[in-house]
């Protein structure tokens, strides 16, 4: 009597099934399992970001300078092939004259034709080897004009990159420097001992002069904070602090022998 | 390990060391089994529901005790939890009272003990798989965790041979570690809601029985009266 089967064990394996078949179909295609590698080689590139500005600063100038000299070229020659035309016209007037005189002797005249033919073809060839001669000038004086914008052009690049790489330079020392006066500032903080009564946020000012070992030779307040207690405590942290950090090398000590730095009871830094 | 990380889901699960893929196999045979207790529960708890509702029906409806016991021993039609109650409940009256001598306090006791019979009987049937679906849903989340924590042991343990350990090294075997933990997860959730479902829906099944069973004994009482 109570051998019954329980209701719908097929349609209940079935549905189980499709369940399954849902969830792993959700997994494998509605998750995007695939990771986009660029974007992150994409974020390791803009951490070197100071020499990307270099072509682009770069690039322009040449640009502008080559659009120049096109110009130029154009009006001299349109100048110089001017200047032969009056020297052809003198000579023409002056044989004409000549021709109108010899009616006696025509040997003379033959004679005279001929030195007057050899001299006109004596001057076309003249005028031709000028021209000629000319036409090189101008060439020559062109191509050396290319040649003078060229190097020009190869100095203002060569110099712009100089100004940007010591730009950069000098750009990445006031950064060490100022980083390491900051660790400098830190570190006194450090052992500075706040004096109890301190009333307000007065800044004292020191005059500290460094050893290159980091070792403090002296130490001067140009002004003080107000509370002698707290003048004296940063005072003391100072000496406490040696040695001070200082960058590798001792190539920018220059910039932390004098050093002037100012120190608040309140600030975070 | 190269760098261009590959991480669709087969290719993890396929690369995910023995342990793991056990594991994940555990889960995966676990999940389906629960899910096919989850359904076979549904539809046998709805239906026991619907016979109840019918017979009810049937039986306060003015109907003859006698023509519902036919009915019910005729074994036509799939009879539900209810309906068996009475049938036991009524066979064991109808044997009692035609015996002599029978105090009838007496047959009411033994008509009372064979429908309380039957009535543990029909619990046990229609509470049979939710003490799996309670173990799914206890256990498979350490299961997974299991899988996880050894997965993520691996990765750690192929990291200590490089030099520069970088998240990428590391990112491939967590993450078919944590597969462990979101197919551990798959399974115990619906397995933790079908119990705790069903088993307020046994409870209220249950109080349905018990008070039918009162008031039939009580009719029973009347019939042997009279």
């Amino acid at each position: 009597m109570h051998d019954r089967e329980e209701p719908g064990k097929f349609s209940a394996g079935v549905l189980a099934v499709i369940v399954h078949v849902l969830f792993f179909g959700l997994l494998i295609f509605g998750v995007n399992w695939h990771t986009k590698q660029p974007e992150a080689v994409e974020a390791e590139l803009w951490s070197s970001l100071p020499p990307v500005p270099k072509p682009r600063a770069v690039a322009p100038q040449p640009k502008r300078v080559k659009q120049e000299p096109k110009p130029k070229p154009e009006p001299e020659p349109k100048q110089e092939p001017v200047k032969p035309k009056p020297v052809k016209q003198e000579p023409k007037p002056e044989p004409k004259p000549k021709v109108a005189k010899a009616d006696i002797e025509l040997k003379q005249k033959e004679q005279k034709r001929r030195e007057e033919e050899k001299r006109k073809e004596e001057e076309r060839k003249k005028e031709q080897t000028l021209k000629r001669k000319q036409q090189a000038d101008a060439l020559k004086q062109l191509l050396q004009q290319q040649q003078t914008m060229e190097a020009e052009l190869l100095r203002q690049q060569q110099l712009a990159l100089q100004q940007q790489l010591q730009a950069q330079q000098s750009a990445a020392q006031a950064r060490t420097v100022s980083d390491y006066k900051s660790r400098i500032r830190a570190k006194i903080k450090r052992y500075v001992i706040l004096p109890p009564d301190i009333q307000g946020n007065p800044q004292a000012e020191f005059d500290v002069t460094l050893l290159p070992g980091g070792d403090v030779l002296d130490v001067k307040l140009t002004r003080s904070s107000g509370n002698a207690a707290y003048d004296e405590a940063v005072k003391r942290a100072i000496y406490k602090a040696v040695p001070l950090p200082l960058p590798p090398g001792g190539e920018l000590f220059s910039a932390f022998r004098e050093l002037h730095l100012q120190f608040r009871p309140k600030d975070d830094n | 390990m190269g760098v261009s990380q590959n991480l669709s889901f087969i290719s993890l699960v396929a690369n995910a060391s023995v342990v793991v893929q056990l594991v994940l196999l555990l889960l995966l045979a676990s999940s389906f089994v629960s899910w096919w207790y989850i359904f076979l529960k549904l539809f046998s708890l709805k239906q026991a529901v619907r016979q109840s509702d019918g017979f009810e029906r049937d039986f306060w409806g003015g109907a003859d005790l006698n023509t519902l016991y036919q009915h019910a021993s005729s074994g036509r039609h799939s009879t539900g939890g209810m309906e068996r109650i009475f049938e036991a409940g009524f066979r064991e009256f109808l044997k009692l009272k035609r015996q002599p001598g029978m105090d009838i306090s007496a047959v009411m006791e033994g008509t009372r003990r064979a429908m309380r019979a039957t009535y543990h009987r029909e619990m046990d049937r229609l509470e049979a798989h939710l003490s799996f679906l309670a173990t799914v849903g206890s256990v498979s989340p350490y299961v997974g965790l299991f899988g996880t924590v050894w997965g993520i042991m691996n990765a750690f343990r192929g990291l200590s041979n490089v030099v520069q350990a970088t998240l990428a090294h590391v990112a491939p075997g967590i993450a078919e570690a944590l597969v462990a933990t979101a197919m551990g997860l798959f399974a115990a959730i619906p397995a933790v809601v079908a119990y705790n479902r069903y088993t307020h829906d046994v409870d209220r099944i249950a109080i349905r029985f018990e008070s039918f069973m009162e008031e039939c004994s009580n009719i029973l009482q009347r019939q042997a009266g009279s």
